[in-house]
């Protein structure tokens, strides 16, 4: 299928494209944030002399240019890092070592990312049920009162800030009706029973948010499909409601919800920002908050090149499954 | 002295308190409450101690760490030449021996300070700790790599001020001697009394030099103390102490160290903190945070509630929020312009954004209101609790702003109920009585920083604070009021540029002093002398209150740190 | 809400035929009445807004007055009397810690709030809708070059790169419309990928051929054919881009770089109430209400909008089952277009 080959190879060059272009903007962006880089990570009362030899060591008395091109060289070549007492090198792709703590990016990256993706991977079956479900029903019961009162409560979790939602359900779920443990994160492969029943909340603070959003397009594409010619001729030769439902117009919103989740996911991973500062998770989001502060450059470039890929995958996995569901779309 | 962002950030300035003072004393029978559902107060081995904190606990390395007296969770791992001393209130203000068997001997006017280790100190593989160790220790934290401490060690030590560590230096510091495995001495630049109280600070915890790793060794630190690391998961977020076996009791008077492990959760938002301490479910009802205090909407949430407010423990900790002039700047190069506002100030509206009166009290002396620090009470422009517009337009009225004044006010967009734009405002809302319109410049916290730390930038009106190092006069007036800290190319605090040859002399003359509670009056005197300059507005010193939870027990707050001691905390 | 919904849901509206005039708009939406309730209702919140200084005054308060004694210093500040202080002198209570109105605060947190929101949204329309144009009437080399930029945009995190571009720009710079405009300049990818792609399908039609043959140039036909076809897209869009932008003004706030006290907005008011959901629950429940009520009254009209801007709705009313307007939210949801400009439906290709 050299189409696909064809679509794939595309995709792959337009990706990194994009996340090179990505880099550029990151850095400068942080170049011109106010800050003392040196002086942070020095320390606040070091001395003038202290502080230009921190900026000396991790170079940030360089031009811009030729920080970026230590980074590209990093990226591609690999880069050394003195530890004081050693040598450490660090093989390439090389996202460079911390400012602040002189811990490598990747591994930050790779020790928080487990938490990103526990967290949104959850939340997403969550969404999916709750939107999924409300949009079935709603369309169901459409014009009715039942189905006015659905759209208000998930529009309701739309409308309110996660730090609001976590916040509240944390206080009376875990606080005052103590029926779930405060989260904590807790590894998947240490204890998965564990894993599940501190996420919970947060994965339903995050649903709530997304969950309008997907009863709206289940809703929608099921009436699209109810609407249909074919359709109309099972009603009229006496097919059940409930058959005509679940088997032809839920069918009908699966490649629309399909698409709209594979590119949601991708987002969220950046988005949960605030979900893992509220339940105090150790992700990528309130890591890259924190190194924005500290103006710990490395960091934020790696982190955010990281979000960005997932969410260039996303989009390209969310147009692959479009075509898949839908024959009529072609990959370009 | 550190800045407010370092105190919230690194250093546990929050402090938990003492549930048995403020609780039982008031109600009840005294053994019970507060003392955790057994009702058997006294405090035994065992067990786990969670801490949930808000900051991780980053750069777990001795040389990195800036602390008060040790910090406190570096504290359960390093051991010191001296120490804070581990009791109750104010007599937790004294420095005593550690490492060392007194607080140093000075000689040659306090130029010179000699300590001998106690015998049988060992590490966690049994090794044992020599002068070296702590020689080593000092130097490597002069590595550019390895920066983050205090600045008194460059600033105190002979020839230290341009050292650059002994990764690139390998001859050492000379100012530090070492003729046999327990002795060390130091050689000072100039004579400072003080000494004792630097030698709290991690930087002179023992390193063996074999066991080095530069920047990893925080993933791994090699410890003195009574716990050793299992676990420091990315960077301080969660670190995991057990029982160090080679740590004895003989040789330590000052930690109890009653749990047999202690696990320290960090990163959490500090409303959830409280929310969970409060709801001391499962392992919460053995938990304890040492950087949260309670808020005031938590506090309003907890007075209502009798076992609650059991729970809750007052802690001080030598800190001022104030406002800084810088003279050069106009109007505020006029005395009677600075004076005007400070009559003009509400503290009542101040201390209310701060978070009520349980939370802060109104200040109107720069030294904190302990006596450690020498604290003499004093209030160059008595206006009340919230204040006297009326005085401060007759003054405006003498300085020539017959018809009112349009000011700048600097502050940070932090949300730390500091420099934040909370106290901004009620500031904002009290000068308009005056006749005073505040324009607000709010910067980020980075920016802010930069700018009124930088004699080129500094403008003319700003909120500030200032916390203490240790519990004493000099580092709290010194880097403020001494004209030769002023920096001109670098990190500067002495805002209004003071530089009076009596001010300097009487500083130098009380580093002289190694009679502390001598000192301590001097340098409450010199900031009497100081503060009817209006140079700064000193506005209140924090006060925290700590939740505990409710299995938690012999809670100890000194005010040196003004946070629960974990070192002394039991769970059984 | 996620920018890919939207791209799903607004790109469908792809009415192939002109679009409707302003009149038969307004008839059509006149046709549903919860359209109607909700446009009165974010006209009644606009006016709200608009006439801050008078309500206020009316109720004789102003949104940054101290009032110490009406609040318990002791117990944290929380307000003195039940409710929150409720009363005739203030309707909706005073704000624990200083006592200031809370009427008066939401009010004029409306301006703040609203008026970020609906000026970032016409930044992201009308930069989306330039970019998404020039992209699909430009030459190969244009749109590529345009349609990376968007990839860019639409792949860098928003709520980092504000954080940055906030930090960055001087203090004197009046907060909300720096605001305003960082929403607006970080967020117009998805609009554009959208207008991309609807133009796109347009561009093959047989009016714009027949157009082209008769000899207009690129920008007439851009302006006569292609630009009334893309309302539909768009102002549906655009209904959903509001309440977007008023939570992202309000994740701002609780990150800590939102608009500066003392001028008040709801994302601030959010931020600083959570923590007095138990002590004080109106300060919480009050601004959450109203953006509940915008976001919910934004969101029917949204969808009114669009069924009335669906020139096929009508027909099928005509010709349906006979129940309301089944197909068209479903046609202006299930969309033609998924998340990227990548995708072409092979009909559109070969038209």
């Amino acid at each position: 299928m050299s189409g696909f080959g064809g679509f794939l190879l595309r995709r792959a060059v337009g990706t990194v494209i994009t996340l090179l272009a990505v880099s550029v903007i990151v850095y400068v962006v942080f170049y011109a944030t106010p800050g003392n880089v040196a002086q942070i990570t020095c320390g606040p009362r070091c001395s003038p002399e202290q502080v230009h030899q921190v900026a000396e060591r991790l170079r940030l008395d360089d031009p811009l240019s030729v920080r970026y091109w230590h980074f590209l060289q990093g990226l591609f070549v690999g880069q050394d890092f003195s530890t004081g007492t050693s040598v450490e090198h660090c093989a390439a792709p090389c996202l460079g070592e911390s400012y602040q703590t002189g811990r490598q990016v990747l591994d930050i990256i790779l020790g928080k990312l487990p938490v990103s993706l526990s967290l949104v991977v959850g939340a997403m079956v969550l969404w999916l049920l709750l939107g999924v479900g409300t949009g079935v029903l709603s369309a169901w019961r459409r014009g009715r009162i039942s189905e006015r009162a659905l759209t208000a409560v998930t529009l309701a979790g739309t409308a309110t800030p996660v730090f609001v939602i976590g916040l509240v359900l944390m206080i009376v779920v875990c606080g005052e009706l103590q029926l779930l443990p405060f989260p904590q994160y807790v590894n998947f492969t240490d204890d998965p029973e564990q894993w599940a029943w501190n996420l919970l909340l947060p994965w339903l603070s995050l649903a709530l948010i997304e969950a309008a959003t997907f009863a709206r397009l289940t809703r929608s594409a099921m009436l699209e499909t109810l609407a249909e010619d074919h359709v109309r001729t099972f009603r009229a030769y006496g097919v059940g409601e409930r058959a005509i439902v679940v088997r032809h117009a839920l069918r009908g919103a699966f490649a629309p919800v399909i698409a709209l989740n594979a590119n949601n996911v991708g987002s969220a991973i950046g988005g949960a920002v605030l979900a893992e500062t509220l339940f105090g998770l150790p992700g990528i989001g309130q890591e890259l908050v924190h190194a924005v502060a500290v103006v710990d450059l490395p960091v934020v470039v790696g982190m955010v090149l990281v979000i960005s890929f997932f969410v260039v995958l996303a989009n390209a996995v969310a147009d692959v499954l479009y075509a898949v569901a839908d024959r009529r779309v072609v990959l370009a | 002295m550190r800045q407010p962002s370092v105190i919230a950030r690194r250093v546990a300035a929050a402090s938990v308190s003492l549930v048995v003072a403020a609780g039982a004393a008031a109600c009840g029978p005294k053994d019970n409450d507060a003392k955790g559902s057994g009702g058997d107060s006294t405090p035994h081995k065992g067990g786990t101690l969670t801490v949930l904190n808000s900051q991780p606990q980053t750069d777990f390395d001795p040389a990195r760490l800036y602390t008060s007296g040790g910090g406190n969770v570096p504290s359960l791992v390093f051991r010191t030449l001296t120490t804070r001393n581990r009791a109750d209130g104010a007599a937790g203000a004294k420095v005593v021996p550690d490492l060392a068997t007194d607080t140093g001997r000075p000689s040659k006017n306090a130029t010179v300070w000699t300590y001998t280790l106690k015998k049988g100190l060992t590490y966690e593989d049994g090794t044992p700790i020599t002068s070296a160790d702590i020689k080593y220790g000092i130097e490597r934290s002069f590595a550019p790599e390895l920066s983050g401490g205090a600045p008194y060690l460059r600033d105190w030590l002979t020839g230290a001020a341009d050292y650059q560590g002994p990764y690139k230096d390998k001859k050492g510091l000379s100012a530090i001697e070492t003729p046999d495995d327990r002795t060390i001495v130091f050689h000072l630049n100039k004579p400072e009394g003080e000494f004792p109280f630097l030698a709290t600070q991690t930087q002179f915890a023992p390193v063996p030099r074999s066991k080095d790793t530069g920047t990893k060794y925080e993933e791994h630190p090699v410890s003195s103390g009574p716990y050793e690391v299992v676990k420091n998961e990315n960077d301080g977020e969660h670190v995991l102490l057990k029982r160090n076996p080679h740590w004895s009791e003989a040789t330590d008077d000052q930690r109890k160290a009653y749990p047999d492990t202690i696990d320290v959760r960090s990163g959490l938002d500090s409303s959830v903190i409280d929310q969970r301490l409060s709801a001391s479910q499962g392992a919460d009802a053995a938990a304890v945070t040492t950087d949260t205090n309670l808020g005031p909407a938590e506090l309003a949430k907890v007075t209502g509630d009798k076992d609650l407010a059991a729970r809750v423990g007052t802690g001080h900790f030598g800190y001022t929020n104030y406002i800084a002039f810088n003279p050069t700047v106009k109007p505020f190069d006029n005395p009677k312009v600075r004076e005007a506002i400070a009559y003009a100030v509400d503290r009542s509206s101040v201390v209310n954004a701060a978070g009520g009166s349980a939370l802060a009290e109104p200040a109107t002396t720069f030294l904190p209101n302990q006596k450690s620090f020498g604290y003499t009470p004093y209030d160059p422009f008595p206006a009340g609790p919230s204040g006297n517009p009326a005085k401060a337009r007759e003054l405006l009225a003498q300085a020539g702003y017959k018809n009112g004044l349009t000011v700048t006010l600097t502050h940070s967009n932090a949300k730390d109920f500091a420099t934040s734009p909370e106290i901004a405002t009620a500031l904002q809302d009290a000068l308009k009585k005056a006749g005073i319109t505040v324009r607000l410049q709010g910067l980020e916290d980075n920016d802010y920083r930069d700018t009124v730390h930088s004699v080129k930038t500094e403008p003319g009106f700003f909120l500030a604070g200032w916390g203490a190092d240790w519990p004493s006069g000099g580092p709290f007036l010194a880097p403020i009021f001494d004209g030769r800290q002023i920096v001109k190319d670098g990190a500067n605090f002495n805002a209004s540029r003071l530089d009076d040859k009596s001010v300097n002399n009487e500083i130098d003359a009380i580093n002289k002093l190694t009679d502390l509670d001598a000192a301590a009056k001097r340098w409450g005197a010199l900031d009497k002398k100081i503060g009817g300059r209006a140079l700064v507005v000193p506005l209140f010193h924090p006060v925290y209150k700590r939740l505990v939870g409710k299995d938690v027990r012999n809670v100890v707050i000194s005010d040196w740190t003004g946070v629960l001691d974990i070192s002394q905390v039991a769970v059984k | 809400m996620s920018e890919a919904l939207v791209t799903v849901e607004a790109a469908g509206t792809g009415s192939t035929v002109p679009a409707a005039s302003g009149a038969r708009l307004f008839w059509r939406l006149r046709a549903q009445r919860a359209a109607l309730v909700a446009a009165a209702v974010v006209a009644l919140l606009v006016l709200i807004a608009l006439a801050a200084p008078l309500l206020t005054a009316v109720e004789g308060q102003d949104p940054t007055t101290y009032h110490p004694s009406l609040i318990d210093s002791a117990r944290g500040g929380v307000p003195v009397g039940s409710f929150g202080g409720i009363g005739a002198d203030h309707w909706l209570g005073v704000e624990p810690q200083t006592g200031r109105d809370l009427f008066a605060r939401l009010v004029y947190g409306a301006r703040v709030s609203l008026g970020v929101a609906l000026a970032a949204t016409v930044i992201q329309v009308v930069v989306g809708v330039v970019v998404g144009v020039a992209a699909a009437l430009g030459s190969q080399w244009v749109d590529q070059l345009l349609s990376r930029i968007t990839d860019v945009i639409v792949a860098m995190p928003l709520m980092i790169m504000s954080l940055a571009l906030l930090a960055i720009v001087p203090a004197s710079f009046p907060r909300p419309v720096l605001v305003t405009l960082v929403i607006g300049l970080v967020a117009w990818g998805s609009i554009a990928k959208i207008v991309r792609a609807q133009t796109l399908s347009t561009k093959g039609l047989d009016y714009v051929s027949a157009a082209r043959l008769s000899g207009w140039r690129t920008w007439q036909i851009a302006r006569r054919e292609l630009l009334p076809g893309l309302a539909a897209p768009v102002i549906t869009y655009a209904a959903l881009l509001v309440p977007m932008n008023i939570s992202v003004e309000s994740a701002l706030s609780f990150l800590g770089v939102g608009v500066k006290p003392p001028t008040p907005s709801w994302g601030q008011m959010l931020t600083a109430a959570d923590v007095w959901y138990q002590a004080a629950p109106q300060y919480l429940l009050l601004p959450a209400g109203a953006l509940f009520v915008t976001v919910l009254s934004l969101t029917v009209l949204g969808d009114g909008v669009r069924t009335a801007l669906d020139p096929r709705a009508a027909s099928r009313l005509r010709v349906g089952t006979g129940r309301k307007d089944p197909a068209a939210n479903a046609r202006a949801d299930v969309g033609q277009t998924a998340g990227s400009a990548d995708v072409t439906k092979k009909k559109e290709a070969s038209a």
